[in-house]
């Protein structure tokens, strides 16, 4: 009569035969290697901080005044007496950003309910597919389209003497950032359970009061949490504002002011800048500034996540 | 003028107010103004609510008309139903007797019954007491069923018509791009060199770089990716490691591209001193289109049911032995989409390596084998995305004798065929993609 002996949640590979010590030290390192590469992500985003706040710290901990750095709109760091004020486009970043998401929220939210409430499995497809198009156009030709299509359009509609501006680059943004609204969006509304559909239902409820009665106060976290992605992607987005901006450092009162962002003046000056000189770390000051931003939206927004989560396991 | 008055369902409830004590003229139907008798009264509703004139005010299902029995003057209006009848369309009979059995069936009839009735003296009715004739639609939806109807249609409208916003500027753009383009549209503008000055020839040189870059970024991130993939998947705990995990991909993910080509500079141009190079731009590439990578193949590895891998430890199959015959082949092809997404991102990106190795002007071979490889690893290259950049800011058009003279192109020309190379390439990469994941789906067995 055999009995069982040891431990039942031992791993049995350790028992079987054949299964020489080499092929256990092959599983073992290539089990540290998944780890290792699992392990890398956050190696890198500390990295990234760590390389970016390495050339810019010599700068942020000597010479730079930092009150100065966030309330002057003086943004002049290649003349005899540098000085380096982000104001001016810090309100840059803002205004376009604010003015974008007016635009891509309504539009995005909009679409991310009728895609997962409103319509057929065939059209919900084709135009998922669109939406996905859409995100895949690189940065750098919706700066092209920003130069080439809106702005003269812009000019022909608004009469204003140059179509690159805070209007032109918020347009832009806001198609750039609809698709993360709809994605995050539509994934918010889609988990919401279904049996709250169907008490709605079952109580007659039509579609249009079960999204706005039911699903919006259950998704509302996750709805929240799409547009803090799109307000991250707005943020950080370069190429196209490069574009689009007409990048000048003001604080822009109207919408056809031009504006210039603070990833645009990275991407605009560094190609200049001196290497090791104040003018390259101060580029890298406002690098570790958008880093810190990006960070902040992005927990922000994987926190409400979460806290649906969590919730909904309870 | 009678009392109208909407009531909770939507249905309109009117009130004709007959004196309890007539007194010479007669009234309009309000409590100050009653009517004389019953009979004015269904006078004044026939006028009203009957017939075919178009000032009519037809009565639709759950509408109810009451006439109330007041003293003149302003009484309060509360009166206590004394008599109902009804009227349904749906159940007329011969018999029609206006009780809830049998119904008439329309309003005519209703009221030449009720008149027959006050005729009679068969409904008698005392001071603060009214009849009721009430309109029944049962099988009919009510007014709010209808209003509701109504704001769903104009949800389902204006949502559509918003989704549609978004699917216009997409054919438009690509509409515009392909019209403006196809003067220079031909085979040689995609074989041939930028020539004189940027101004004549075709993207060859910018788009063998875009191959180099993106092969080579692919190369760094996606075995990184999809092991951190597998990770996170097969053997990452809930716990708080794990979430911190996620958050550093979802973070990655967030960093702005323009971060990415500072942290590119300070890691691998200058700390790893690579210098300039196609190196260090595909690295910083590869960074960050990493997150495409590992977010994808988890899922891939998530759709894998899980019957699968406990039937394999049943076998005794170790978790590694499991990972590599059981769950990846299952999902390689959802890993495959997502590496192709990540071409389609590396190919597009421009921020990342304006400053780690894309080059402003290099003339490479067109002819044999050395044309597929023209670059050298440590130095940098062209690339589309950072070519149409220069186009558009740095490059001056050419003349127009030259143009004329056939040596060079209009710039307009060239930025067009530039960027529906640069977005034809993308897009046609994205597609497989797509293609991939729907033909996934339409054979999923599980």
């Amino acid at each position: 009569m055999a009995t069982i002996t040891g431990n039942l949640n031992e791993r049995p590979a350790r028992a079987r035969r054949g299964y020489s010590s080499l092929h256990r030290l092959g599983e073992l390192a290539i089990e540290s290697l998944i780890r290792l590469c699992g392990w890398s992500a956050i190696l890198f985003v500390f990295g990234i901080f760590f390389f970016v706040f390495r050339e810019g710290a010599p700068m942020l901990f000597g010479g730079l005044d930092l009150v100065k750095f966030f309330t002057s709109t003086d943004w002049n760091p290649v003349s005899k007496t540098p000085s380096y004020g982000i104001l001016g486009l810090l309100a840059g970043t803002a205004s376009v950003t604010v003015l974008s998401m007016a635009l891509a929220v309504p539009l995005g939210l909009g679409a991310a309910v009728f895609v997962s409430e409103f319509c057929s499995p065939k059209i919900k497809e084709a135009l998922k597919i669109a939406i996905e198009m859409l995100a895949a156009i690189p940065s750098i030709v919706w700066g092209f389209i920003a130069y080439m299509m809106l702005n003269p359009l812009i000019i022909w509609v608004t009469g204003a003497p140059v179509g690159l501006n805070v209007l032109n680059a918020s347009i832009i943004l806001a198609l750039m950032s609809v698709p993360v609204i709809v994605s995050v969006g539509e994934d918010a509304l889609k988990a919401v359970p279904d049996s709250y559909r169907e008490a709605a239902l079952a109580l007659g409820a039509s579609r249009w009061e079960i999204v706005y009665r039911v699903l919006f106060p259950a998704a509302k976290n996750g709805l929240l949490a799409a547009v803090l992605l799109g307000i991250g992607r707005a943020i950080g987005e370069t190429m196209a504002v490069l574009m689009a901006t007409g990048n000048a450092n003001q604080i822009p009162t109207s919408p056809l002011d031009r504006v210039q962002t603070l990833t645009a003046t990275i991407a605009a000056e560094l190609g200049e800048a001196v290497q090791g000189d104040d003018h390259y770390r101060v580029l890298f000051v406002i690098g570790i500034l958008l880093f810190v931003i990006a960070f902040v939206v992005n927990l922000s927004a994987d926190l409400i996540v979460r806290g649906i989560r969590g919730k909904q396991n309870a | 003028m009678p009392e109208t008055a909407m009531r909770g369902n939507g249905s309109k409830h009117f009130r004709y107010f007959v004196a309890a004590k007539p007194n010479g003229s007669t009234g309009d139907g309000t409590p100050e103004h009653p009517s004389r008798s019953i009979r004015e009264a269904i006078e004044d509703i026939r006028v009203r609510h009957a017939g075919d004139s178009p000032s009519v005010q037809r009565l639709n299902g759950y509408d109810r008309i009451d006439i109330c029995s007041v003293f003149k003057g302003p009484t309060t209006s509360d009166t206590k139903q004394r008599y109902e009848f009804f009227v349904d369309p749906l159940g007329a009979s011969d018999l029609a007797i206006g009780s809830a059995q049998l119904p008439w069936p329309d309003l005519e009839s209703a009221l030449e019954g009720v008149a027959k009735m006050d005729a009679e003296g068969a409904i008698p009715l005392g001071p603060g007491e009214h009849l009721s004739l009430s309109v029944r639609e049962v099988f009919s939806a009510t007014p709010v069923d209808r209003r509701k109807r109504r704001h769903e249609r104009i949800a389902q409208v204006v949502l559509g018509l918003v989704t549609l916003t978004l699917v216009v500027p997409l054919v438009a753009i690509l509409g515009h791009l392909v019209y403006k383009a196809w003067p220079v549209l031909t085979p040689s503008f995609l074989f041939e060199n930028p020539r004189n000055q940027m101004t004549a020839g075709g993207v060859w040189a910018p788009l063998i770089g875009t191959f180099y870059l993106v092969f080579i970024s692919l190369l760094v991130a996606s075995p990184i990716g999809v092991l951190a993939g597998v990770y996170l998947n097969e053997y990452a705990r809930d716990n708080w490691f794990t979430r911190v995990v996620n958050l550093a991909v979802v973070n990655l993910a967030g960093v702005p591209s323009i971060v990415h080509a500072l942290f590119g500079v300070g890691a691998f141009v200058m700390f790893a001193n690579m210098g300039e190079s196609v190196l260090a731009a595909s690295c910083t590439l590869a960074i960050m289109t990493l997150p495409v990578i590992i977010t994808s193949t988890r899922e891939a590895l998530a759709s894998v049911p899980m019957n699968f891998r406990e039937a394999c430890w049943n076998m005794g199959a170790s978790r590694w032995q499991t990972i590599r015959t059981i769950v990846l082949p299952n999902s390689i092809n959802g890993i495959l989409t997502g590496v192709i997404l990540q071409v389609s991102r590396a190919a597009g990106e421009t921020a990342p390596i304006l400053f780690t190795g894309a080059a402003l002007y290099m003339t490479i071979p067109t002819k044999g084998l050395r044309s597929f490889f023209p670059y050298s690893l440590q130095d940098g290259c062209m690339a589309l995305s950072y070519h149409l950049h220069v186009m558009m800011t740095q490059v001056k058009g050419a003349s127009p004798e030259a143009i004329e003279a056939g040596k060079s192109l209009p710039l307009e020309h060239l930025q067009y065929g530039t960027a529906i190379v640069l977005i034809g390439l993308v897009l046609t990469v994205n597609s497989f993609s797509i293609g991939l994941r729907m033909y996934l789906r339409s054979r999923k067995k599980w």
